[in-house]
Order: structure tokens, then C-alpha cells, then sequence
């Protein structure tokens, strides 16, 4: 309303003064030169100019984006407001030349600025609308191809012009209109990307990976542009102040769009090495949706050693900001070794049936039940206490006769060596009961109880993990005595007896340790194995690492599980409360 | 194929509106926007917010659900938890990389697994239980420690208020 008040009024206004020019010169040319030499009519023609101006980016607007939306109108009018300011700016350094031509071509700049950002806008919002009208595409296509051939024959009269003419203010038009080409472009690859991608029935995962190579690459043409801009102005001119703040957001926009490239490859690399594919089982049994994006995982998805899975393009865009599994926390790139995967996968046993390629059930050492020796009072592990003992595939395949090949020790034939006990068991430790062998003799109670976020059961696992450092330490141990042992036999001749007893005793184990790691590192990375000649010190060495990851793992562990018990228990409280 | 965001958040609307989670409304503002969301929540039972109605609202970030969206309560509220504009504060809204308190683990924080469900059921727990050592109200948070029925009072009569009951 008061919008058209001012038009209004400034029609009015213009009336009046041309009326009242040919009046009192009753010829066009001598009124037109009255106008011009009274600066108060001047006056009024220019704000009637700057009125006809706006009105024309009004029905603009109206033709190419119909009614403008909320955030959008603020956005431009943000951007408009800095605009203006270094405009402002700018004719303090082309004050020489400071013509009302001049002036008018710079509102011209800003004027099909503005309809760039729109433009961006609306090609964004292309993402988050529900429903694209034919109309939509009509108005973006036209408007970027008229948007597309003005900045090009601006740049191209701003180019002609100098090199006829030498450096003048068209320099900072060429510049500028270049600028707002890359923009054109960048707008109209998203625009083609979107319009692909809303094409298609199915998500197209690549998408997020080409917007930010696009991203960078026109980021990298900016940056590349501004600076040129820069030198060549201080050069010809003087320090081009007004350049310097879209300067400082172009580097920053592209520096931004280099890390997340950067850490969208890293990402990409990950999961293409790290992690294995998941397979259709592992999906069934499952619930078969990612909980990124609460879509069925039908196209490929992949397991993180924490076992969850997901899409891999969810996956993807969340580990370009962070690098840990969604589900639990995991940190995926601190732990994608095998040692801290395994007690990880116990910590959140996820009832899911294991597949056996034996058919029978496996005996199954189960390292979360209390060791004999450090806990007396420990009760028999009934089917509340024990954790079910979810292993994955390639676990069940353990080398059982490389063990009972050349040891000394009594055979235990109540159980079969599990990646848990790569050693045998020192004498004193009874051999543990065996767990529950599957989960259809459970109660969903029962197995319920299970889940575990319980003190008791927490305790339980740490204390369990107490048992394998110690168990490793052991091993360790026995390792130094084994390398001990090889060193003195080497150098003397003739070797005491005594050490070669204890060869002979440690020489099966570090093969079945190295054997074992092996095969427990293979579905992860198989890259990093640890040597299938087994040389000793190459076994000795991947045991150490092995134990001091563990060691790390047990004492990070305890906080963070505290944690996440925490977190669990904050969500149970609501439920609680709605019940 | 609509973007990724806007899927989830169809898809969360249409969960919602199926299975909606006791004394917990959520949805759309406007059908055509599904980034501003208007939620009702109803105070807890044994509380003193038992019995009022706290609308809020919910703005989702374009890259939904990697980022958190914000939620602001559009009704006066006094606690310890949210400041006195209506923002909620709480470590399941926050981005694992900012802290604005200084106290949150990275594990309370936002992660793609969270939902407005969860988000809503948090915030029904926080009117339960506020954390008052997170101050995001000083005042609330040092009449909910000292001046129990002060507070039980000031909120007695926001209840009433978001009911349009007179005071």
C-alpha cells in the first residue's frame, strides 16, 4: 500500500515538473534542456528513474519467481544491504568519473545481482520442495539463460571496451559480470543435478559427491578471479577496499568446499577399504532400514565394525562431519581394527540369528563370563547373565589344529579355542560353561534382559575385558620368553634344556595367535594382515600391538560406556513416563 | 526423487502421525514447507507442568538429519533448560562440535539417529527433570534449586496461561 502511495506520488511529481517544463517553454527540446539544468527537477527525474527501477525488478520477480518466499526476501534483502555498501565504496575510488551513467550502471549490477542470488535460492529450495511445478523449470531455465547472456555480453563490452580504451571502471564491471557467470554456471549444474535426481524414482547417492566437486571447482575459478582482480586494481588503480569482504567469503567458501572434498574422500576410502559390504542376510536380519535416512536398504549399505548398518551414501555425508558411527559412537577411524571390534560387537549384541556354516552349534568361549579364579562368587552363567554370543561368520573358521599340533598341555576337549583365547588356557583357569547355544530356547524376556544396560551387566563386560588384557599380558609375556629363548639357543651351541622345553611350549602358540589375528583382521582390512609367513618377531610384533590396543580399548572404554548407559537411561525415562 | 531431507522428514511426519507418542503432537506448519514444524506438548504427569499444552516450534536445517534442527517454545516458559525467548536447550539438539554450556560429552549430542520423536520425548523428560547446572535461565535454574514452590507456582500459572484459564 504505501508502496504504491510512493509511485503514486512520484508519477505525480514527475507530472508536474515536465508539465510545468513545457509550459514555459512550449517546445520539446528547450523543455528537455530546462529540465536538465534545474538540479531540483533533476532531483525528482532521478528518484522517478529509481522508482521505475524497482518496479521493474518487481514485475521481474513476479514473471521469473512469482511470489517470493519468506527466507528468501530476507536473504536477498542481507545480501542487498552489503551490496550497497560496497557500491558505495566503490565510487570512492572511480570518483573521478562519477557520472550519473555511471551511477546507472552500477544499479544495473546490483540489480541483476539480486536476481542471481534469487535465482540460487530458488534452485536450492529445489532440494526441499515437495512438489516442482512445469512452471518452476520454465522460470529457472529462462531466467538463467537470460541472466547467462548478460553477464557473458557484459563481460564482453567491459573486455572490448578496455582494450580499446584502456583501464577504466569498466574493469571492475568485467570482473564483476565474470563473476556472476561462474555464478550462472554453478546455478545451472545444480539446477541439472536436481533435476536429475528428481527424475529418477530411486535417490541418486552420487549426487552430494558431483555438488561438491562443482562447489569447489567454481569456488576455485572465483577465488582465482578475485585475486586477478585485486593485483590489477592495486596495479592500475588503488587498493580495492569494496572487493575485499566477497573476497574474504569466496576464499573461505572454497576452503570449506576443499576440506569437505577432502574429507568426503577420506570417507570414500574408508568404506570402500575398511568396511565390508552388507549382505543380503545380514540385511534380513536386520530391520532392513537405514536409520539416517528411515528408507529400506535395498541399494548398497554397508556394515561398520560396530556391526550397524547403513546406506552407504548416508554414510558418507555423516562421516564427512564426523567420524563415528551414528548408532553407538564408535569412532571409526581410532578403532577399525579388529581387537577393539570385537568386544565392541558384544557390548551391543544386537539379537540377530547367526548363520553356522557348521550346522551344529559351535562350543564357544564366552569372555564375558567372570574368570573362575578372579571372581569365585561368580554365578553359573544362566541365560540372564550371558551375552549371546553373536559372531560373525568368519570367526567360526578358527585353525583348531595348529593348536593341539605341537603342544604339551593336557587337551581340553570341552571347548575349541576362540580369537578370544588364542593361547590355551593357563592351568589354574577351569574351562568356561558353555553359553546357550541359540536363541530360540530364549524367552523374549529373557533375552531382553540380555540387552544389558544394567550396572551389573556393564560391570560384567569391563571386568571381562580385565580378563583378555590379562590373558593378552600373559601372552605377551610368554612371547618375550619364546624370543628370549630363540636368542640364547642361536648363540650357544649347545642349548640348556630347559629353554628348549619352553620352546617347544610356546611354539604353538604365537602360530595360532598369528593365525588367529589373522583371521580376525581378514573381513576388515586386508591390507594389514599380519604376515601369513608368521615369522616370529613378525608375530610378536603384531601381538604387541594387538595387546597395547587392547590395553587403550579397556581403559577408554569404561567411561565411554558409562556414557552411553547414561544416554539409554535419559530415553528410557521418557518412555517410562508416557507408560 | 526429492532430497534426502525432505524424505526423512515426510517420513517422520508420516510415523508421527501414525504411532503418535502419548501427550506429543507434531507436524508441518504448512504442507508446502516441511522444514518448520509446529509441535504440542503436554507437561508431564507429577509435574508441576502436569496439564498444559507448550507449543513449539521446529526448524530444519537444509541438511536434515545430519544437523540438528533448533526448537523454540512459542509460549511463555519459565525453566532451567530453556531461555527466556522459548529456545530449548539441551545436548540432543546441539551438533557434536559446538558446546555452548561447556559440559555436554559428545555423546549426548545430536547424531542422524535422533528423531522429532526423540527430540520431544527429551524435551517432555527435560520438563520433568531439568538440568539445572546447565543455566540457560539463571533465574529458573536458581529458583528450581532454592525456592522449589516459588517455581512450582510461576510454573502453576504458565500451565494455566497455555490453557487460557485466567490466572
Amino acid at each position: 500500500m504505501r508502496a504504491l502511495a510512493i509511485s503514486l506520488f512520484s508519477v505525480a511529481l514527475t507530472t508536474i515538473v515536465v508539465a510545468n517544463a513545457y509550459y514555459q517553454k512550449k517546445q520539446f527540446y528547450p523543455s528537455v534542456v530546462y529540465i536538465t539544468k534545474s538540479n531540483p527537477s533533476m532531483a525528482v527525474i532521478y528518484i522517478q528513474a529509481f522508482i521505475l527501477v524497482l518496479l521493474t525488478g518487481k514485475l521481474m520477480s513476479k514473471v521469473f519467481f512469482g511470489q517470493l518466499r519468506t527466507a528468501e526476501f530476507e536473504h536477498l534483502m542481507e545480501r542487498a544491504w552489503y551490496a550497497i555498501t560496497e557500491t558505495c565504496l566503490a565510487f570512492t575510488v572511480f570518483r573521478d568519473d562519477f557520472t550519473p551513467k555511471f551511477v546507472a550502471l552500477f544499479t544495473l549490477l546490483l540489480f541483476l545481482k539480486s536476481f542471481h542470488w534469487l535465482a540460487e535460492d530458488r534452485v536450492d529450495y529445489m532440494e526441499r520442495s515437495p512438489v516442482i511445478s512445469m512452471l518452476f523449470h520454465m522460470r529457472v531455465l529462462f531466467l538463467l539463460l537470460v541472466l547467462g547472456s548478460l553477464d557473458f555480453h557484459f563481460v564482453q563490452h567491459a573486455y572490448q571496451s578496455t582494450m580499446t580504451n584502456g583501464a577504466s571502471v569498466q574493469l571492475v564491471f568485467g570482473f564483476e559480470y565474470a563473476i556472476l557467470l561462474t555464478m550462472v554456471a554453478n546455478i545451472t549444474i545444480k539446477y541439472v543435478l536436481h533435476t536429475i535426481d528428481l527424475s529418477s524414482d530411486a535417490p541418486w547417492e552420487d549426487k552430494a559427491v558431483f555438488l561438491l566437486y562443482t562447489e569447489l571447482v567454481m569456488g576455485l575459478i572465483k577465488v582465482i578471479l578475485y585475486v586477478a582482480f585485486v593485483a590489477i586494481m592495486v596495479r592500475i588503480h588503488t587498493l580495492p577496499l569494496f572487493a575485499f569482504r566477497p573476497m574474504y567469503y569466496t576464499i573461505r567458501d572454497f576452503k570449506k568446499a576443499f576440506n569437505d572434498v577432502i574429507l568426503s574422500r577420506r570417507a570414500i576410502h574408508n568404506m570402500n577399504t575398511l568396511y565390508p559390504d552388507a549382505t543380503p542376510e545380514e540385511l534380513q536380519a536386520a530391520d532392513n532400514v537405514c536409520i539416517i535416512c528411515r528408507e529400506e536398504m535395498t541399494t548398497a549399505s554397508k556394515k561398520l565394525p560396530c556391526n550397524h548398518i547403513f546406506h552407504t551414501a548416508c554414510l558418507r555425508s555423516w562421516f564427512q562431519r564426523q567420524q563415528t558411527c551414528p548408532t553407538c559412537r564408535l569412532n571409526i577411524l581410532r578403532a577399525p581394527t579388529p581387537t577393539t571390534q570385537q568386544p565392541r560387537q558384544e557390548q551391543r549384541p544386537r539379537p540377530q540369528p547367526v548363520p553356522n556354516p557348521f550346522g551344529a552349534p559351535l562350543p564357544f568361549f564366552n569372555p564375558f563370563q567372570p574368570l573362575p579364579n578372579e571372581n569365585a562368587q561368580a554365578p553359573a552363567p544362566d541365560a540372564n547373565q550371558a551375552v549371546p554370543p553373536t559372531t560373525p561368520p568368519a570367526q567360526t573358521t578358527i585353525p583348531q589344529p595348529s593348536r593341539q599340533g605341537g603342544t604339551q598341555q593336557p587337551p581340553l576337549p570341552q571347548f575349541t579355542v576362540s580369537p578370544f583365547m588364542p593361547f590355551s588356557f593357563p592351568r589354574f583357569m577351569s574351562p568356561p560353561p558353555i553359553p546357550p547355544q541359540n536363541f530360540r530356547s530364549l524367552s523374549s524376556e529373557e533375552l531382553r534382559r540380555m540387552e544389558g544396560n544394567e550396572r551389573e551387566n556393564v560391570e560384567a563386560r569391563i571386568k571381562c575385558l580385565q580378563n583378555i588384557q590379562v590373558m593378552l599380558d600373559a601372552a605377551v609375556l610368554m612371547m618375550n620368553q619364546y624370543t628370549l629363548s630363540i636368542a640364547t639357543s642361536s648363540t650357544m651351541p649347545s642349548p640348556v634344556p630347559q629353554t628348549s622345553t619352553e620352546t617347544t611350549n610356546g611354539n604353538a602358540e604365537p602360530t595360532a595367535t598369528s593365525n588367529s589375528s589373522k583371521e580376525t583382521e581378514e573381513p576388515n582390512d586386508n591390507s594389514s594382515s599380519s604376515g601369513s609367513s608368521a615369522s616370529v618377531g613378525s608375530s610378536n610384533a603384531s601381538n604387541h600391538a594387538s595387546v597395547s590396543l587392547t590395553e587403550t580399548d579397556s581403559t577408554v572404554i569404561s567411561p565411554e560406556e558409562e556414557l552411553r548407559r547414561r544416554r539409554l537411561q535419559r530415553f528410557q525415562q521418557p518412555v517410562e513416563q508416557q507408560q | 526423487m526429492a532430497g534426502s531431507a525432505l524424505r526423512r522428514l515426510m517420513a517422520e511426519y508420516k510415523q508421527l502421525t501414525l504411532n503418535p507418542p502419548e501427550g506429543i503432537i507434531a507436524g508441518p506448519i504448512n504442507e508446502e514447507n516441511f522444514f518448520e514444524w509446529e509441535a504440542l506438548i503436554t507437561g508431564p504427569e507429577g509435574t508441576c507442568f502436569e496439564g498444559g499444552v507448550f507449543p513449539a516450534k521446529l526448524i530444519f536445517p537444509p541438511d536434515y538429519p545430519l544437523s540438528p534442527p533448533k526448537m523454540q517454545f512459542t509460549c511463555e516458559m519459565f525453566h532451567p533448560n530453556i531461555y527466556a525467548d522459548g529456545r530449548v536447550c539441551i545436548s540432543i539438539l546441539h551438533a557434536p562440535g559446538d558446546d555452548p554450556m561447556g559440559y555436554e560429552s559428545s555423546a549426548e549430542r545430536w547424531s542422524p539417529v535422533q528423531s522429532v520423536e526423540k527430540i520431544l520425548l527429551s524435551v517432555v523428560s527435560m520438563l520433568a527433570e531439568p538440568n539445572d547446572e546447565s543455566g540457560a535461565n539463571v533465574d529458573a535454574a536458581k529458583m528450581w534449586r532454592e525456592n522449589r514452590d516459588e517455581f512450582n507456582k510461576i510454573a502453576e500459572r504458565i500451565v494455566r496461561r497455555t490453557l487460557g484459564i485466567p490466572t
